[in-house]
């Protein structure tokens, strides 16, 4: 600053610069620093507490000064903070929907008192998130949770949510998960990230100012992401959402697997996502977008350019001058310089041409911005993208192969694209598999728009109503897992036991039992192996039949046949996928009397009861044919100008495992939930008893569903399991079965991320196939079976 | 002063290829608008330099060869003398661009110039101004005249309705015969935006004018109800960048009409910093045409040399 005081007017009249950038005060957040004396203790039943003997953790500014330090809890910190959630959790869902509305809407004022302080402290630790920002997520939650038992009936909070984040998580995405939890009537547990930590302190200590009940919103802090895991581990926690980067994500996936909770994971921060430019593109405007978005030090996604061949020189001739002007971007660390410098080398050495406005000084954590131009999908610096002010320019030839490029990542967040053709545009954003694509537009947020990350990007949904259910279930049910505490188990080990051989003791040739054969392809066919498996009967003295013993290939082959079906099936319509579903009732319905009789003999149900099962199954395909097009997203009220459309989409390929009860009702409604909605599915009927399913084939050969779409395997179930987890094209799991089933799943389903449903047979319950036929139950069902797109297109 | 811009030959392809979108425009104006405008001495260096860039403006019915002179005058010494002097710019030859004048009061403005010894440009509004509804004949004459009475910069009115309905060639042609009838004389092409539906017809009249050879391009001739707006800036500095970028000719911008106070004219030099860069910074290739703009910009330089608020007596009138 010395050297800019001595700048006299005829300097600047001759440079035309711009001026120092004022140094903003932040006054009163050091002050509400200073009266914590710069350390900051937990935020528990509404109000500070500062554990003695703690750990501590310092949170330094972008210059290295010391802002504050956070605590880090033990044991005995979390068993307190549940045990006041549950609390919280009692009176804060015991108010009535418009009082909880109401106490969000007070924050806002709270907020608007407080907001200098509140923006200042954001500042100060690096976590910029602006009040206005904030002020529109309270009001958009606070009529959710005004018109919740009007507009989502049957369906009831979960009682206390971890909402778990990253270091690098921003503000805005943890909140967009704090405060749907709370409209919705749950208690909140914030594990904030480091930056974040401070705000989030801030904010409960005004949430509790404007009313919100002790308990009901309660702040810890800890050292890394596992520390999230000790939370969780605690058993009065009944849901875990994360928020932040993918491999913090992985880490408590694994470290939580066989708790008995399941994480959901937002859209993970650092993916790497398209911005695709046309020909048909306002070119300038485009080129604005870039310099906008591309080059900031804290980036929540990667972009990776796209420009079409025809438009590259303009393109490239305007980032050229229009990056002119830009001052170099800080590093985080002098590591970063070196994996920056690394990136640019490669890329170089591959040919690649440098756009930047100056030459990277010679050392120091900063770098300016780059774009590497000439980069192809193999390069390293477009497969590794990691850090730093770079972006790499890819061209494309056609539009189809501008979607190809823009899907060829395993990151499905999100997609800018620009163009004026308004066809190409809805087309395009229709075949890219990412949450979010904006058109003539970029990093547009929020609440009301769902945004999920499709393939490896996340798990679940924010924002919208979409949104909501996370934090809701059934009220007809209850939670589907038990809280457990992890099993040691070898996870190599899994699923690996043979089943033991069973051969009949009378080997009669008039009834010798019936080898049946599985469903691949369309096809009825033996397993790859060949080998088969006896079934027995219910009391497990006679072998009643034969079943193909399927395995990894079996997989494979099911795999391969429903990914070249599945997007032909999605795009057909919603009545035509209607039609192959009453064909399917239809179907069963002819055999009705056989599969009854197989339901008897299989289950030892009264024949009564198995001809129920088959007429409550007969009525579900139905319904999920009648559902076909009911299933669907719409306009959505963004404040802006603009339409923003949400879609329901098909995940793909879905691998389901079923349970033992209901052999033939559980595996009809799930097919259906998954078909009518557009997936292919491959499901592994219960071990115990899979002759229903296994008769069921002949219905599925007769319908006209394309072949492949539906596939049955049957045979050892963890061995299944096994299969199913680890083929990477299935982007779902549904699992009913053991505990140590669903902690494998937990802990190897993360690369590539699965969305998971688990539920434990444990859990027994007499009531004759009655939770597979509610209503709510038929819903949740499908919308595990979609995962949201939203796109935005502003108008003037 | 740098090359003239000799224009190029009409490419209609380019012309028809063009495509604004319109939200993304305002967009980057609302950003531009929210960016911070420089203070203390930065400010003051960055309204200096507004003024050097001041075609300062008489254009009505009541015009006399009274208060064009005070006007020549003003234009000569813009800011008080000791106010530069404190800021040691007093011997940098602040003076405004220009002055711009109807045809009619040329000549007048010429002799009040000489008589005060100086060089400054006179610039005339010419082809029927500010309709452009005369016949082309009389608009031809009007430009040959004012260049006899001693005018060096002509503001010429395009004919509306050839932009409207799209007759790109004819618009063509008669911008170049009105270049041809400046000869040495600056032309600067006012587009009349306001009169223009869509951006993207405003880009494509912008890239016609150039092509024609246009040394400026001028939003408005402020008698439109819609002046200089700064999305409309925007869409034409794109446009010049985009002929730059094709010919490597640099074309002048004159926003006008509208533009009356000192912190607006510090947004406009932020746009052009951001959108065409340094070079187009000086007054060869930017321009304000304004009247009262230099009053409110000599208010802010005395507030920022004596840390007090003019009374408009303390200032010398225009």
């Amino acid at each position: 600053m010395a050297g800019s005081t001595t700048k006299t007017v005829q300097d600047i009249f001759q440079s035309m610069e711009y001026g120092p950038a004022a140094a903003s005060s932040t006054a009163s957040a050091q002050a509400w620093l200073d009266h914590h004396s710069r350390s900051l203790g937990l935020f528990i039943d509404g109000k500070f507490i500062h554990p003695a003997g703690r750990q501590s953790r310092s949170l330094t500014d972008s210059k290295g000064a010391n802002v504050c330090s956070t605590v880090c809890v033990v044991d005995d910190d979390v068993s307190q903070c549940a045990s006041s959630s549950v609390g919280g959790f009692k009176t804060w869902s015991g108010l009535t929907c418009y009082q909880r509305a109401k106490l969000l809407l007070k924050m806002v004022g709270t907020l608007g008192q407080h907001g200098q302080c509140w923006s200042e402290l954001c500042e100060a630790c690096g976590a910029s998130c602006s009040p206005s920002n904030l002020v529109r997520l309270l009001q958009y939650y606070s009529s959710w949770a005004q018109l919740r038992d009007t507009l989502i009936t049957n369906w009831t909070p979960l009682g206390v949510v971890a909402v778990v984040a990253s270091d690098d998580c921003f503000l805005y995405a943890l909140m967009l998960k704090v405060l749907p939890a709370l409209a919705m009537g749950n208690s909140v547990i914030v594990v904030p990230g480091q930056s974040t930590a401070p705000p989030m302190l801030l904010l409960a200590q005004l949430f509790t100012a404007a009313g919100l009940p002790a308990g009901a919103l309660n702040v810890v802090t800890g050292g890394d992401v596992t520390f999230g895991a000790k939370v969780a581990q605690n058993p009065s926690i009944n849901h875990i959402t994360y928020s932040g980067n993918k491999q913090d994500g992985v880490t408590l996936s694994k470290a939580t697997a066989g708790m008995g909770v399941l994480v959901s994971f937002s859209p993970f921060i650092g993916a790497t996502c398209p911005f695709i430019i046309f020909e048909s593109a306002d070119i300038d405007s485009a080129v604005d977008g870039v310099i906008e978005t591309a080059f900031k030090k804290k980036k929540e996604v990667h972009w990776v350019l796209c420009v079409q061949e025809s438009v590259l020189d303009s393109v490239v001739a305007r980032l050229r001058l229009r990056m002119s002007g830009l001052k170099c971007v800080g590093l985080n660390s002098d590591e970063e310089r070196v994996q920056v410098d690394a990136v640019v080398q490669e890329a170089q050495q591959q040919g690649a041409t440098l756009v930047q406005p100056c030459v990277a000084p010679s050392s120091g954590a900063q770098y300016p911005p780059t774009v590497l131009c000439g980069v192809a999908p193999s390069s390293p610096s477009v497969v590794n993208l990691s850090s730093g002010p770079l972006l790499p320019l890819m061209t494309f030839r056609s539009n189809t192969e501008a979607v190809t490029l823009g899907n060829h990542s395993p990151d499905g967040r999100a997609a800018s694209i620009w163009t004026e053709d308004l066809t190409l545009a809805l087309e395009t954003a229709k075949s890219l598999a990412v949450g979010s694509v904006w058109v003539n537009s970029h990093s547009v947020s929020d609440p009301c728009l769902p945004v999920s990350g499709h393939k490896d990007s996340g798990t679940c949904t924010d924002g919208g109503r979409e949104g909501l259910y996370q934090f809701l279930r059934p009220c007809s049910s209850s939670s589907p897992l038990p809280r457990s505490s992890p099993v040691s188990m070898d996870y190599s080990k899994f699923g690996t036991a043979t089943s033991p051989a069973v051969i009949p003791d009378d080997l009669d040739a008039a009834s010798a039992p019936k080898p049946y054969l599985q469903f691949i392809g369309g096809k009825a066919c033996k397993s790859v192996s060949g080998c088969s498996v006896a079934v027995q009967s219910p009391e497990g003295g006679s072998v009643l039949a034969y079943c193909p013993e399927g395995g990894r290939k079996d997989v494979r082959n099911a795999v391969e046949a429903a990914v070249k079906v599945h997007s032909g099936w999605m795009k057909k319509s919603p009545a035509a996928r209607a039609q192959s579903l009453h064909s399917l009732a239809k179907g069963l319905e002819a055999k009705r009397r056989d599969i009854a009789n197989l339901v008897h003999v299989q289950t030892g149900l009264s024949v009564d009861e198995a001809e129920k099962e088959v007429e409550l199954s007969i009525n579900k395909l139905s319904d999920w044919a009648a559902y076909c097009d009911k299933i669907q997203g719409g306009a959505l009220p963004m404040p802006q100008s603009g339409s923003a459309l949400s879609y329901a989409e098909a995940l793909g390929v879905v691998g389901v495992v079923l349970p033992d009860k209901n052999p033939l009702l559980s595996m009809v409604t799930v097919l259906g939930a998954t078909i009518a909605t557009g997936n292919a599915v491959i499901l592994v009927p219960s071990q115990r008893f899979p002759l229903p399913a296994l008769a069921f084939i002949q219905v599925l050969q007769a319908s006209d569903l394309p072949a492949g779409l539906v596939n049955v395997i049957t045979g050892n179930r963890d061995q299944l399991t096994v299969a199913l987890a680890n083929h990477s094209v299935l982007k779902a799991i549904w699992y009913w079965g053991s505990m140590e089933g669903c902690q494998y799943l937990q802990y190897t389903c993360t690369s590539p991320l699965k969305t998971l449903c688990l539920f434990s047979q444990n859990v027994e319950d007499e009531d004759g196939g009655k939770e597979w036929c509610h209503p709510v139950v038929m819903e949740d069902m499908w919308r595990n079976a979609v995962q949201w797109k939203s796109v935005w297109i502003p108008t003037a | 002063m740098s090359a003239r811009n000799p224009g190029t030959n009409l490419d209609l392809q380019w012309v028809m290829k063009v495509r604004v979108n319109t939200q993304s425009v305002l967009k980057r104006a609302q950003n531009i608008q929210g960016l911070k405008t420089p203070k203390k001495q930065w400010q003051a260096a960055w309204l200096l330099k507004a003024v050097t860039c001041i075609d300062l403006t008489t254009l009505a019915g009541d015009d006399t060869p009274s208060n064009v002179h005070r006007l020549c005058l003003k234009a000569l010494q813009p800011i008080r003398y000791d106010l530069l002097k404190s800021m040691d710019m007093h011997d940098k030859g602040i003076t405004t661009a220009a002055v711009c004048v109807y045809p009619a009061r040329v000549a007048d403005a010429v002799k009040s110039l000489k008589a005060a010894n100086s060089s400054l440009p006179v610039a005339s509004v010419a082809t029927g101004f500010p309709a452009g509804q005369t016949l082309l004949e009389t608009r031809l004459q009007e430009v040959r005249l004012a260049v006899a009475d001693g005018a060096t910069e002509i503001d010429i009115v395009i004919n509306r309705m050839l932009a409207i309905t799209g007759q790109w060639e004819a618009l063509y042609d008669e911008i170049c015969q009105f270049r041809a009838a400046c000869g040495d004389a600056h032309m600067k092409t006012i587009l009349a935006v306001g009169e223009l539906s869509t951006f993207t017809a405003v880009y494509r009249a912008s890239l016609v004018a150039m092509m024609a050879g246009s040394d400026f391009i001028k939003t408005s001739t402020g008698k439109e109800s819609v002046n200089a707006t700064y999305p409309i800036a925007i869409v034409m500095a794109r446009a010049i960048r985009d002929y730059y970028l094709s010919t490597g000719h640099k074309v002048g911008f004159k926003p006008a009409g509208g533009i009356r106070t000192a912190q607006e004219a510090l947004v406009w030099l932020t746009l052009i910093k951001e959108e065409l860069g340094d070079d187009w910074l000086h007054p060869h290739l930017f321009r304000f045409g304004a009247s009262s703009l230099l009053a409110d910009i000599e208010r802010q330089i005395y507030h920022h040399v004596t840390g007090q608020y003019a009374a408009y007596h303390e200032l010398p009138m225009a």
